[in-house]
This record gives structure tokens, C-alpha cells and sequence, in this order.
């Protein structure tokens, strides 16, 4: 064992003299406080960004984040007292613990925002363990330092570092880590700082000999959680609402189906559904008016409409131009949307206050057990789903639902489908409008260009039996004060250019679900 | 509306993480933990059906009914017999189900998140000569019209909803239980081969013009170079050929498994084989391969044909005696509900009961023992509810989920013919207590009935766990049903080379036989056909004595 080092502490335990200057040792050590002391700042303000990016008002969540943290620490502080015996051994167990908590806490935060309903107590409580679990560090560590130095040089010489490494986290956290590795990166790299400082200690003390293969098992393994935790990031970064994070988020819920996010820069307003982009506030007409407007000027004489999904009351704030109009009927799933849209002043100013409209009854059910039961008959009938992206969506896409559909037409009624874009998926958009022929319905495909969302198509659809098609450029009788909808438009809007052209495809059934498939190819292939 | 392609990513995702963390989480729950209940064909008389029947012949009935005709047994073989001497007219029938409700190997149970099937749970689109068949699904609302080509056109709702099978093979789910992830091409050509091999015999017609294999399987061809496949296992027919591949075999020996409740070494190459070639369906809505199913399985078809006659049902009747009289026949039974004997003469009986309990009801009367009885392998079906499931990479959840290499048959999910989606499903495990030889089988079958509620749920969870890690976490409620008797199994030579059609002559002109026992195959169509045949029967005999 002539290679194992002799303890360093252990030739100056006897003399302290004050102003003496460090050996090589007692700098490493510094070193430690110096790494420890930028990661448990790191971890803060990742703490404080990530709230303040999911959760909104920036202001409060730093403040509560920062105030939670240095209490949590305080707490660490007071409990390290508790801690006696081995104080190495107790230090390395904390690192590897800080390791682990610290580094996974973007990760974990990320992913669980989108699955848990009280997302603030885990935000919370993880920030808390992180807090008291770096506030035992220093303590700590000035306990194993305490017979090296004199106190004076002890106490100075520790704050420095630590409020070193303070100052260099905050600079460089905004300015390269943020910008360069991202959160779960950055979170994940100053967990393996920790480790690393454990794994430090751990070899250079004799002392930590009896443990040490346990420990740097322990190590070794949380290293490799760590690193692989650092391959998956993108992974991670993919589905979680990265795109949300651009703007201020002014208003996030969870329901039980769904994650609402309303997010606002100078320009817009943006809602976004599970991380999905449903409408920006600065181009929204354009898709509403078209998805409304043909249909109702292909049935003139409509008196009762169904909407079904479009809990946002924008389809419905088109649909109320038309004073003729008795009934709008809209049923979507979730409460929470509808009821956000009848309340927030923001919206209620976007929708023109449509959802509180006496002609307009919520129904808050799924759509397609509520459409079996209904036996109303409806002049049109617009459907607003989300795209066809997994397999109970594509069931409200099948020729089974669109039977269910044209059951539900009064004489005359048409039916308009929001499509997905025929420009990203050709096949799926072409699909939806053989679907709906395959049920005897004649089809009239038409799309638009929303900026936000690109290309974008729509069917609309009247039964092959009746005159009812699409609106003739000389009966137009359009609202007044519409920004896309024009006779002009009308026409154009009907015409594909060779790359949307119709394509041949299979028609979506329940024991098929083609479309789903030709969704999935066309999408996953957009970078 | 908008781009929203994220659960396929998020499913994947989250199945990486939680197969990453799987080795952190706490240890799974206890099995005690978990709520639910173990259930089995009819608890309190189950020791009388095992046991020795109670001889309670000479408790003077509390009651006695008469009927001309007396059915007993309510599963698919006794409705489909009530169903057809309903329709030909003859109203004075009365059956009797020692359960609280018809349905028998089809029964279903409910909870607040889905219905679900205890046993029987889809139905294959059948051949378009299966008129009867054909009818009856019609009259269910199964089949909504037929095209000009005279093709059924199903009702969508109760074709089995897209995406259909996926098998976990290789860490990865795959689309199809055929395996075809990490499978080398050899093996791939092997398939391939078998496949087309099917296509000929689905095709193949015997000398004596019929089918080689037809549902009901009597409607077969008689042609030797068929039947004598009989006499082989379908383990040997497949070296015999040249189908080694590993894949391939163990792909066969599932569905021998899933279909029948034994393996490739002991089911004869006829029934292996009838598997594929007798299917013959077609739509003018779907491929030949669909299938017709249901959130309560089977049990819808049962419902069906139950309500389609009106004549009178008395569940919770257990028979358990059954005597020939100058007039016709006299069966005891004990009315369960009420704890008290009532007697029936009729003047014919049909005994839609499982062969073993049939041989008990006629006591000396009973047709001489098959020499070689057929296997009834046990089964245990557990339904579990979920609050999520957690899972690998690859396809989404299906309605038929199967991992390679387990002993079980995979489970389904009752919830795919949904029309919304919730996290929360029940999900309906299966696992045939396979045994060897006839001695090992009811060993099997005293174990099953000797498992705690406990131990089956720990056996279940582990199986699951390979696929679906921390799945023990997200159970709900776990409920497990033993069937002791579970089904028929076509063992080598039973199908044949046994006195099996003998067994179900009628017993003069007062006693006839229903039951899938006497196929040999346990599928709903020859529960159904078997059911019409005895009614036929009965009604033949009927019109030649009023003549
Ligand atoms: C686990 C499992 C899964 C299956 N899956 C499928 C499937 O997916 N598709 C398929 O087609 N088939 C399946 N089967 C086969 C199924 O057995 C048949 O489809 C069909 O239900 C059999 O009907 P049966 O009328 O012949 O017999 P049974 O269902 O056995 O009917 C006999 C009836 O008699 C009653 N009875 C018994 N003794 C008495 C008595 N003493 N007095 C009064 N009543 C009595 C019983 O309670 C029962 O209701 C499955 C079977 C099992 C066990």
C-alpha cells in the first residue's frame, strides 16, 4: 500500500499557525467549496427559470423559488449539526446525493409538468430537498477543515470561494450554460460536478478506505445516470413543451385531459394543448373564417349548428355573424377549456365573448358518444378535432363517425372537417376527403395559408343526394368585416397546386385507421 | 386541429424513462395490497360439479315444472338451441343455468371503467355459406347489409378496431404477432412458406367434394389424406415439412395455446392446422383475417341469443339428475337462490353441460366414455384495471398484446372498442394451465384451484412487469377467475380417431346433446351450430311423430 496517499490533514493537525499559506491539498479542497458552492447555485436559479417558464409571472417564481431555496438551506445549515462521526463519510454521502437530486431536477421537473396535476408541490419539495441538502455542505465542510486552519483563515478563506463560485453562476449560467447546453444539460453536468467532488474526496482520504468500493460503486453508477441522462436530453426536450418556452406563459392549467398554456409576447397570444400549437391570436381569422364561412354560405338558410371540439368559441364568434342563426350547439371534452374561454378576459376579448351567447349550449362530453345519442338534426355541422396524430383521435376521422355525422344532417346540411395541412400531409388530408365520400357525402377540399401553421386544409361536404355544394360566387351573402374570407378568396381557395394535388388513398375505418398511419409518415418526416 | 404528433414520441419517451427507472422504484406492491376478488364457475356448487353430485335424489322437489323441451346448460350451445326451436315456434322450453347469468365460457363482467370478458371474447367474420350464422349476426346488428357481390357488410363498431395485434419481441413492440423484429431471413422464408402452405389447404377440397377443413368442423371432408393428419401431432407435421425455425414454432405453438390450451407436441396437425385453413371469412367491408368483438367478449354474442327468444331462463339452477319417464324425461335441480329442489318433466331434454358433467347427469344412462377423453385444459383469465400502462418502445396499445417467450397467451384490452380514450382500462390476462399428459393436466387443474388469489397476482404482475415496467404500481383492481374445465382441447387422434360424435347421439328419442365438447374444438361457431343441430333434431323427430 506504499502508493496510498498519506492523510494530508493529519501532518498539520497539531500547529495552526494563522496566515499560513495552503498546500496543494487544502486548494483542492477549496476547490470542492468553490464547485459546490457554483452548483448549488446553478441548481437555484435552474429552479427559478424552469417555474418561471412553465408556470408564468417570472417575478413571483423567482422570488418564491430563491426565498424557498436559501430557507431549505437554512434548514441544512441547522441540521448539520445533527450529523457526527464520520464527517468525510457523511460529506461524500451528500454529494452524491446533491448529485442525484440536483442533477436530475430539470429532467424530472420537465417531464412530470406534463403528467402531474399539482405540479407546484413537486417543484416545490424538490427544490426544499436540493436547498437543505447543499445547506449542509459548507457546514459540513468547514467541520472537516476546522483543525487545518484558524478559524479566521477558515471562515474567510471558505466564503470567498464560495461566494466565488456564487458570482461565476450567475455569469455564466444566462450567458453560455442556458444558451449552450440548456436546462436538463446544465442541470445534469453540475450533478456530475457534484459526484465528482464526492468521488474526489473519497480517493484522497485514507480514512474512506473501509467504504470506498461500496461508495465508488455508488459513484460509478450515478455517473452513468448522469451521463445517460445527458444523451437522452434532446429526447426528454422533444416532447416537453420547449416550444411553450419562447413567450411568457400568461396561463397554464392542467385538466383531466389536457395541459392548457397560454402564452403572449408584443405580437400575439399563442394557446398551445399538450405543447401543440392550437392558434396564434395574430392569424387565427384566417383559420376560422375558413372553416366557417364556406359551410355557412353553402347552407344560407341554416338555422341550428353543431360545433363539435373548438372549446376556444372562435368558430363560434364567426358562426354568430350570421343573425339568422338559432342555435349553436358546441360540445367539446373538456370543461376546463370551455370554462376557460367564458372567463379569461384576454380570451373573452379574442372570442368576442361567444361561449356566454344565449344562443350558444356547451355540452362537455366526447364527441362520439355524445353524436350516437343525439337525435337533433343540424343545417351544419363543423368539426374542429385535433389532427389525426394517435389512434382514439383517428376514430373521429372513420367512415363510422361520418355515417354518425350525416345522420345527424338536416335536408340540405354540410359538414365542414378541419384536415391537417395537404401541403406536410398530402395523403392524410386526401384521405379524410375519400373518407367522407366513402359515406356517400360529396366533397368539396379547399385549404388556406395561416402563417403559423402553414398550408392548411379543410373538406367540406353535403350529401350526394342534394343540391347543397359549395357557395356560388354570385349568392354570396358574407358577413361584413371579415379580414380573409372574400368572394375572391372563395374561389381560389379551392384550387390545389400540383404539389397538394389529390393523391389516391385508402379510406379510414375503424379497423384500418389509415389515416393515422399516412399522418404519422407525413408528419415524422418534417424536420 | 394543428400539428400534434407528440403522444407517439411522448409514448416512447416515457417508456424509455420508465424502463430506465424500473430498477429504482420500490419494490412492487403486494399482491394483498391490490383489491379485487377471485371468481369461478359457480362457487357454491362448484365442489358438487368437482366432487362427488349430491344425492339429493330423494329430497322430495319443492316444485315440478313441465316443459316439452328442457334445456340444460345456458352457454352458447343452450341459447343457440332455445334461439332455433324459438323461431320454429315451439315456445314451451324452459332452460335452466346453474350461474346467475347465461353465457357460460362467454361470460363477461363490468366495473365503473369498462365491461370485460371472463372467457370467449371475439368471433372471426365467418364463411359466407355459414347462412345460419350469417343470420343471427344480422339479427344482432353485427351485420348491417350485404353488398351486391352478396358480400356482409359489418357493422364497424364491432370489427375489431385498428391497430389489432402487437408482440413484444426483442425489447421492442411490433405490429402483428407474427415475429418479425431481429428475425433472420431464413426464418422469415420459413413463414412465408407455412403462409402460403395455409393458403392451399384454405382452398383444398377433399374427393368427396367438401372442404378439407370447414367450420363447424363436420362439415369437413372425409378425404383420408386430411383426416389422417389427425393422428399426428402438429409439432411432428411441422418438421415433417420443414418448419424448424424457432420463430415459426413458437408463433404455432401460441396460437395452440391461445386457441386450444395445449402445445404444438400435443395438438393434432389437423386442428393446427383447421386453426388458419378453416377460416374462411369474407366481407365487403374488411379483410377475411377480421374479427367481430366486443368490450364483454363473447358475452354480447351470448346476450344476443338469448334475446332472441323469449322463452323462460332459471339461472342459478344447478341440474343434477336426469331420469328417462314413460313420457319423456324428469331432471332434478337445485334452485340455488332459494335452497330448495324443483323437478321438470319434459318430454325431451338437450344437455348443452360439458361432457363430464353430462356423463354425471345421465349416471347409468350416459354413452360409453370416449376411450381417450378429451383434455380440458384449466385456464386463469385476471381482469386488471389500470390507471396506465406503462411500456416499451414501439407500437401503441392493441387490442391483442402477446410478449414473446411468456407462458401465458398475452392479454387484450376491453377497452379498444371504446369510442374515447381513457388512461384508466381494464385489460384481460390469459394463461392456459398447460399439461403434458392427462395426468399432469389435472394436476394442473388441482393447483389452479389450489393458488391463492395472492400468488396468481404476484405470477401475473411478474409476466407483465417484463413488458410493461412499474405496471404493479398503476393496478387498481385485480380480479381472477379459474377455469377448471376450461375448454376441449384437440389432442392427437381426438378429433377423428375417437368416438367423440358418438358420444353426442341422442339418447332415444327424449334426450339430446349440445355442447362444444362434442367439436372437439371449443369456438363460439360450433357452440352455435351445435346448438341448431340438436334443436334440428328435435324438431325432425317432432314433425315424424305428428305425421
Ligand atoms: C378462457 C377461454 C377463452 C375462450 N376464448 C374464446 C374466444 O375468444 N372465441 C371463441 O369462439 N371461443 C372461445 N372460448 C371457447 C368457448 O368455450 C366457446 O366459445 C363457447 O362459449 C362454449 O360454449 P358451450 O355452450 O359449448 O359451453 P359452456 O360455455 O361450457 O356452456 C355450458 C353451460 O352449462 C352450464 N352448466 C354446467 N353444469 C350445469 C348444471 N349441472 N346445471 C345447469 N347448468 C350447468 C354452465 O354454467 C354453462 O353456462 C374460450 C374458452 C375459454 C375457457
Amino acid at each position: 500500500m506504499a502508493d496510498e496517499p498519506t492523510d494530508p490533514l493529519a501532518a498539520s493537525k497539531t500547529h495552526r499557525p494563522e496566515g499560513e499559506s495552503l498546500n496543494s491539498f487544502q486548494i483542492l479542497l477549496l476547490l470542492s467549496v468553490f464547485v459546490i458552492a457554483t452548483c448549488g447555485l446553478i441548481y437555484e436559479l435552474i429552479a427559478g427559470t424552469l417555474a418561471s417558464y412553465l408556470l408564468g409571472d417570472s417575478v413571483t417564481q423567482f422570488s418564491t423559488i430563491i426565498g424557498a431555496y436559501l430557507f431549505a438551506m437554512g434548514i441544512g445549515s441547522w441540521l448539520s449539526k445533527y450529523l457526527d462521526g464520520d464527517l468525510l463519510r457523511w460529506f461524500i454521502r451528500i454529494e452524491i446525493l446533491v448529485g442525484i437530486v440536483g442533477g436530475f431536477s430539470a429532467p424530472l421537473l420537465f417531464v412530470l409538468f406534463e403528467y402531474v396535476a399539482s405540479f407546484r408541490v413537486v417543484l416545490y419539495g424538490l427544490v426544499g430537498l436540493t436547498g437543505i441538502l447543499v445547506g449542509l455542505e459548507i457546514p459540513l465542510l468547514m467541520r472537516i477543515l476546522e483543525h487545518q486552519l484558524s478559524f479566521k483563515d477558515l471562515v474567510s478563506r471558505v466564503f470567498t470561494v464560495d461566494y466565488i463560485g456564487a458570482l461565476l453562476a450567475s455569469v455564466i449560467f444566462p450567458l453560455v450554460l442556458v444558451p449552450q447546453l440548456g436546462l436538463i444539460r446544465t442541470a445534469l453536468f453540475f450533478g456530475l460536478l457534484n459526484v465528482l467532488v464526492a468521488a474526489f474526496v473519497l480517493y484522497k482520504f485514507p480514512q474512506t478506505r473501509p467504504y470506498r468500493t461500496a461508495q465508488g460503486m455508488l459513484i460509478g453508477f450515478t455517473i452513468l445516470g448522469l451521463l445517460a441522462g445527458f444523451a437522452l436530453a434532446e429526447r426528454v426536450m422533444t416532447y416537453t413543451e420547449s416550444v411553450a418556452l419562447q413567450d411568457k406563459v400568461i396561463y397554464s392549467q392542467s385538466t383531466p385531459y389536457q395541459r392548457i398554456v397560454l402564452t403572449s409576447n408584443a405580437r400575439e397570444m399563442r394557446l398551445y394543448l399538450n405543447g401543440n400549437l392550437q392558434f396564434s391570436s395574430a392569424d387565427e381569422y384566417r383559420y376560422h373564417e375558413a372553416l366557417v364561412h364556406p359551410a355557412m354560405q353553402a347552407n344560407p338558410r341554416a338555422r341550428r349548428v353543431l360545433v363539435l371540439g373548438g372549446g376556444d368559441g372562435l368558430a363560434v364568434r364567426e358562426l354568430l355573424k350570421y343573425p339568422a342563426l338559432r342555435t349553436i350547439r358546441l360540445v367539446d371534452l373538456d370543461p376546463g377549456m370551455t370554462q376557460l374561454f367564458r372567463q379569461n378576459e384576454l380570451l373573452l376579448k379574442l372570442n368576442k365573448r361567444s361561449l356566454l351567447s344565449p344562443k350558444v349550449d356547451v355540452v362537455n362530453a366526447d364527441a362520439y358518444t355524445w353524436i350516437r345519442q343525439d337525435t337533433a338534426r343540424y343545417d351544419v355541422v363543423v368539426v374542429d378535432f385535433p389532427d389525426p396524430s394517435n389512434y382514439s383521435i383517428g376514430k373521429l376521422y372513420s367512415t363510422a363517425f361520418y355515417r354518425e355525422l350525416d345522420r345527424v344532417l338536416a335536408p340540405g346540411g354540410v359538414v365542414v372537417v378541419q384536415s391537417t395541412s395537404p401541403y406536410v400531409a398530402r395523403r392524410a388530408f386526401w384521405c379524410i376527403a375519400h373518407t367522407l365520400q366513402a359515406v356517400g357525402l360529396r366533397t368539396f377540399p379547399y385549404h388556406v395559408h395561416v402563417p403559423s401553421f402553414g398550408e392548411w386544409g379543410y373538406v367540406l361536404a353535403s350529401r350526394t343526394t342534394e343540391r347543397t355544394g359549395w357557395p356560388s360566387p354570385n349568392r354570396l351573402n358574407l358577413p361584413a368585416g371579415l379580414r380573409y374570407v372574400s368572394p375572391l378568396t372563395l374561389r381560389d381557395m379551392t384550387t390545389f397546386a400540383p404539389d397538394m394535388a389529390e393523391v389516391p388513398t385508402e379510406v379510414n375505418r375503424l379497423n384500418n385507421q389509415a389515416l393515422v398511419q399516412y399522418f404519422e409518415d407525413e408528419w415524422s418526416a418534417v424536420p | 386541429m394543428k400539428p400534434n404528433r407528440r403522444t407517439f414520441l411522448t409514448q416512447t419517451a416515457l417508456g424509455v424513462a420508465a424502463l430506465a427507472t424500473a430498477p429504482l422504484l420500490p419494490g412492487c406492491r403486494t399482491a394483498q395490497a391490490i383489491p379485487g376478488q377471485t371468481l369461478g364457475p359457480n362457487h357454491r356448487a362448484g365442489h358438487w360439479l368437482r366432487g362427488p353430485l349430491p344425492d339429493l335424489t330423494h329430497t322430495a322437489p319443492a316444485e315440478t315444472h313441465s316443459a316439452e323441451v328442457v334445456i340444460v346448460g345456458g352457454g352458447i350451445a343452450g341459447l343457440s338451441a332455445r334461439r332455433w326451436l324459438a323461431k320454429a315456434g315451439i315456445t314451451d322450453v324452459l332452460l335452466l343455468e346453474l350461474e346467475e347469468k347465461t353465457g357460460g365460457n362467454s361470460a363477461a363482467g363490468q366495473n365503473s371503467v369498462s365491461a370485460y370478458p371472463w372467457g370467449a371474447h371475439y368471433l372471426p367474420i365467418p364463411d359466407i355459406r355459414n347462412r345460419e350464422l350469417l343470420d343471427f349476426l344480422a339479427e344482432a346488428g353485427s351485420i348491417t347489409g350485404y353488398n351486391q357481390a352478396g358480400l356482409p357488410l359489418y357493422n364497424e363498431y364491432h370489427l375489431c378496431h385498428d391497430p389489432e395485434e402487437r408482440l413484444f419481441i426483442n425489447g421492442h413492440w411490433q405490429e402483428g404477432l407474427v415475429p418479425e423484429i431481429g428475425v433472420p431471413t431464413r426464418d422469415r422464408d420459413q413463414i412465408r412458406r407455412f403462409f402460403a402452405e395455409i393458403e392451399t389447404l384454405r382452398q383444398a377440397v377433399g374427393t368427396d367434394g367438401r372442404d378439407a377443413f370447414a367450420i363447424p368442423l363436420d362439415h369437413s371432408s372425409a378425404d383420408a389424406r386430411y383426416r389422417n393428419l389427425d393422428m399426428q401431432s402438429f409439432a411432428d407435421y411441422l418438421t415433417q415439412k420443414g418448419f424448424t425455425s424457432p420463430y415459426l414454432r413458437w408463433y404455432l405453438n401460441y396460437c395452440c395455446q391461445d386457441d386450444y390450451g395445449i402445445s404444438l407436441e400435443q395438438t393434432s396437425a389437423w386442428a393446427g392446422l383447421h386453426y388458419f385453413a378453416g377460416r374462411k371469412g369474407r366481407a365487403a367491408n374488411a379483410p377475411g383475417s377480421a374479427v367481430l368483438t366486443w368490450p364483454e367478449g363473447n358475452a354480447f354474442l351470448a346476450d344476443q341469443l338469448r334475446q332472441q327468444a323469449e322463452t323462460p331462463t332459471c339461472t342459478n339452477t344447478l341440474a343434477f339428475s336426469l331420469e328417462q319417464t314413460e313420457t319423456g324425461v324428469r331432471v332434478l335441480a337445485r334452485d340455488l337462490a332459494r335452497n330448495r329442489t324443483v323437478a321438470i318433466n319434459a318430454r325431451t331434454a338437450i344437455l348443452a353441460t360439458p361432457a363430464f358433467i353430462t356423463r354425471r347427469l345421465l349416471g347409468k344412462a350416459a354413452p360409453a366414455a370416449a376411450p381417450q377423453p378429451l383434455t380440458h385444459t384449466p385456464w386463469v383469465v385476471a381482469n386488471l384495471t389500470v390507471d396506465a400502462l406503462p411500456q416499451g418502445p414501439g407500437v401503441p396499445l392493441c387490442w391483442d398484446n402477446v410478449v414473446y417467450g411468456t407462458d401465458s397467451v398475452g392479454y387484450i384490452s376491453a377497452n379498444h372498442q371504446h369510442l374515447h380514450d381513457s388512461p384508466q382500462r381494464v385489460i384481460t390476462f390469459y394463461k392456459p394451465l398447460t399439461g403434458h399428459t392427462s395426468a399432469q393436466v389435472s394436476e394442473a387443474r388441482k393447483r389452479a384451484y389450489g393458488t391463492t388469489r395472492e400468488e396468481w397476482i404476484t405470477e401475473i404482475l411478474a409476466e407483465l412487469e417484463t413488458a410493461h415496467p412499474s405496471i404493479s404500481q398503476h393496478v387498481q383492481e385485480i380480479d381472477i377467475w379459474v377455469w377448471g374445465h376450461g375448454m376441449a382441447a384437440p389432442a392427437v387422434g381426438a378429433l377423428w380417431h375417437s368416438n367423440r360424435t358418438v358420444q353426442s347421439q341422442p339418447i332415444g328419442h327424449s334426450i339430446y346433446f349440445a355442447h362444444t365438447d362434442y367439436s372437439g374444438i371449443s369456438i363460439f361457431e360450433e357452440a352455435f351450430y351445435s346448438g341448431i343441430r340438436s334443436a334440428q333434431a328435435i324438431l325432425a323427430n317432432r314433425q315424424s311423430t305428428a305425421l
